[in-house]
């Protein structure tokens, strides 16, 4: 356990000591969001204005150096509470904007707002992301009240989203989690979060944060160490999610690889939780649901396909070492011939997760180089579901979705089996051959 | 007669046994020292081999890719095995040279010096060797798997003049620590790169000027549209 402080800058170490304590601490990471960051701030304090009139509440800025003025506005930006109806405020909302230490990334700026959260003795908290564009007061409250008052100790967001949105989500952090941790959180690395001050100690005292939980790999970490931790664990109905994209700079392979390793590196961590797990069970979800119209996504499929098809063909030698002959030599023969052709079913696409999981146990190979080998499989994969899902309704897509995660449930004996050292592996694993496309199985 | 057989017979041969008398003490100490040298390099050879087992040296090489360069270059025996044998041959010349020395004349005695005093660059040409081949090994893989997620078609092209250009490197340190042909060895490199560069740089920007233009046109035309088709949020 580690029982040190995170370091704080010296105006932010002044500034606690003025606050001295707190009940609610809403937490926003930054970096270059002057587009979005004033609407943000905006929402949080009249949700907290709307909701929680006398709870003592603080708003922390926590970022990592923005050149466009990002702080400037957290800590200027002013609401009208008269025009909102909102008269009975009876609490001053507390501001702190402060740079956070460490690996440049929203991991590290969490880390800040946790050690603030612990220095002011906060009983809930929420983090929101600072691109958002469709942040509503009601988010505060539901990402909050659960806490407060239902005796939770972490909040999932649950939002409506386009069917091409969130596609690690759904191809992988989505099921994965499911099937490891038997928790149906549909959005597991969603970005915006409810928890108590508990669990934001118990963060804190994970030695994670040199790691890739430093950076994008934060969510995912969250939501498995706060089911693991054995807190009490709900959804909260947001709406659609809309948001500017994620910094252009962070391509795609290193978001990939910060999310898959921070979920086999916890894989490693809690085995023995997730190994013993059979089947899943659905998490309470508060608000209320509604149908809502989102933005459309438009996808470029033959890049997909063309970066798939290269990885087939340029990695095939690393693949190799990642992957179970059986699962490469099928990744082979489906191969399409037409341009654009790509089809990585779902038993497939379980087989290459698991597969790599098990390799990553295995350090066959550097992790960076195993992790980021992966992203022209996970491309194939997102091209395959483009073209399964192409004409369908959200619903419909969800369906697919929902088929998915029944597989990879079904097929975790085979991860199991894989992931013990070969000297207790059976003699002739077979249970591939028992894979098929039905969507129902072993679940539970 | 008498004298004829003291002076011209028994005079060199008293000297010869003389001779043998001072020299028999040094090749007994030469013969021992040998013997020595074997049952030591045996048995160091045997236990570095079996430690090297035990720790999972075999294992981490394979992890490594280094068995598989092995087998490619017909090496079949194991790296464990390897660094027994390469032990055992070490303390064999080690003790040749010590026994080569204790017959204590001045020509092999030199060359013993020498002999001994050329041992580290060995070892350091030996080390660059190796670690020229892990990280050419390591490189080229991180290249590869860079130029593949950026889309770039010649990946392994790519790939393999990173991992040939640090290994040729490595080979021309090693050479120049043997001390074999320095300046001819950086000059060469020298003279080798350099004309690949300015090759390069002719054959794309004259022969293939329209190639380059076209190349270039398409890869930047490319990416605009593509990030303008493709607003996918992974996350």
């Amino acid at each position: 356990m580690n029982t040190g402080r995170t370091p704080l800058t010296a105006p932010t170490e002044a500034r606690l000591q003025d606050i001295d304590s707190a009940e609610i601490l809403v937490g926003i990471p930054s970096y270059n969001n002057a587009d979005t960051v004033g609407h943000v701030v905006r929402a949080v304090s009249v949700g907290l204005a709307k909701h929680f009139p006398s709870r003592r509440a603080v708003l922390v800025n926590s970022d990592g150096g923005s050149s466009d003025g990002t702080p400037a506005i957290v800590a200027r930006t002013a609401v009208d509470f008269q025009h909102l109806f909102i008269g009975d405020q009876q609490s001053v909302l507390h501001r702190i904007v402060t740079p956070y230490h460490g690996i440049p990334g929203k991991g590290s700026a969490f880390r800040t707002i946790f050690e603030i959260a612990r220095r002011l003795k906060a009983k809930a908290c929420a983090v929101v992301d600072a691109d958002l564009r469709s942040i509503s007061p009601e988010w505060i409250e539901l990402l909050l009240r659960p806490i407060m008052e239902e005796g939770y100790d972490y909040v999932a967001p649950y939002y409506l989203r386009h069917k091409y949105d969130g596609t690690i989500t759904n191809s992988l952090a989505y099921p994965l989690t499911r099937a490891l941790y038997g928790q149906r959180i549909r959005q597991p690395i969603g970005g915006e979060f409810g928890f108590s001050g508990a669990l934001a100690a118990h963060y804190l005292d994970q030695h994670v944060w040199e790691s890739e939980v430093a950076r994008f790999g934060i969510d995912i970490w969250m939501t498995t160490e706060a089911i693991a931790s054995g807190a009490r664990v709900c959804q909260s109905f947001l709406g659609a999610k809309i948001h500017n994209p994620k910094d252009p700079a962070a391509d795609l392979s290193a978001m990939l690889m910060q999310v898959m390793g921070a979920l086999f590196a916890s894989m490693e961590q809690h085995e023995g939780l997730w190994s013993r797990q059979k089947g899943s069970q659905a998490v309470p979800l508060f608000g209320f649901p509604y149908e809502v119209g989102v933005e459309p996504v438009h996808v470029n499929v033959e890049r997909m396909v063309s970066h798939y098809r290269q990885g087939l063909t340029d990695l095939e030698p690393i693949w190799r070492q990642i992957l179970a002959n059986d699962t490469f030599t099928q990744l082979r023969d489906l191969q399409g011939a037409s341009g654009t052709d790509c089809r990585i079913p779902d038993e497939l696409w379980v087989q290459v997760v698991y597969d790599a999981a098990t390799a990553y146990h295995k350090r066959i190979m550097p992790i960076e180089h195993l992790l980021k080998a992966l992203t022209p499989l996970y491309l194939g994969r997102t091209a395959s579901f483009v073209h399964a899902t192409q004409g369908l309704t959200s619903t419909e897509a969800e369906q697919k979705i929902e088929a998915l995660c029944h597989t990879f449930e079904r097929m975790k004996p085979y991860l199991v089996e894989r992931w013990q050292p070969p000297a207790l592996q059976p003699a002739a694993p077979d249970l591939l051959h028992h894979a098929t496309t039905d969507a129902g199985g072993e679940h539970e | 007669m008498n004298d004829f057989i003291n002076q011209a017979l028994l005079k060199p041969l008293e000297l010869l046994g003389r001779q043998l008398l001072t020299v028999l003490p040094n090749v007994l100490a030469m013969g021992i020292i040998l013997l020595g040298g074997l049952f030591t390099a045996w048995a160091f050879g045997f236990f570095v081999e079996r430690l090297f087992r035990v720790i999972g040296f075999d294992h981490l090489c394979d992890r490594l890719g280094m068995n598989a360069a092995l087998l490619r270059g017909g090496v079949k025996t194991d790296p464990s095995r390897l660094v027994g044998r390469s032990i055992y041959w070490t303390v064999i010349v080690l003790a040749s040279i010590a026994a080569l020395g204790a017959l204590n004349l001045t020509p092999i005695n030199q060359f013993a010096q020498s002999l001994l005093a050329y041992v580290p660059h060995l070892v350091t040409a030996a080390v660059i060797l190796l670690a020229g081949y892990f990280l050419s090994n390591f490189a080229s893989q991180a290249v590869l798997i860079a130029a593949v997620n950026a889309g770039l078609p010649p990946a392994r092209l790519i790939a393999a003049c990173s991992r040939w250009g640090l290994q040729v490197l490595a080979g021309a340190m090693a050479l120049e620590q043997l001390g074999i042909a320095q300046h001819i060895v950086v000059v060469g490199f020298g003279i080798t790169w350099g004309g690949i560069v300015l090759a390069g740089a002719i054959a794309f920007g004259l022969g293939a000027a329209d190639l380059a233009k076209e190349f270039l046109e398409r890869r930047l035309v490319a990416r605009s549209k593509s990030s303008r088709d493709d607003d996918l949020h992974h996350l």
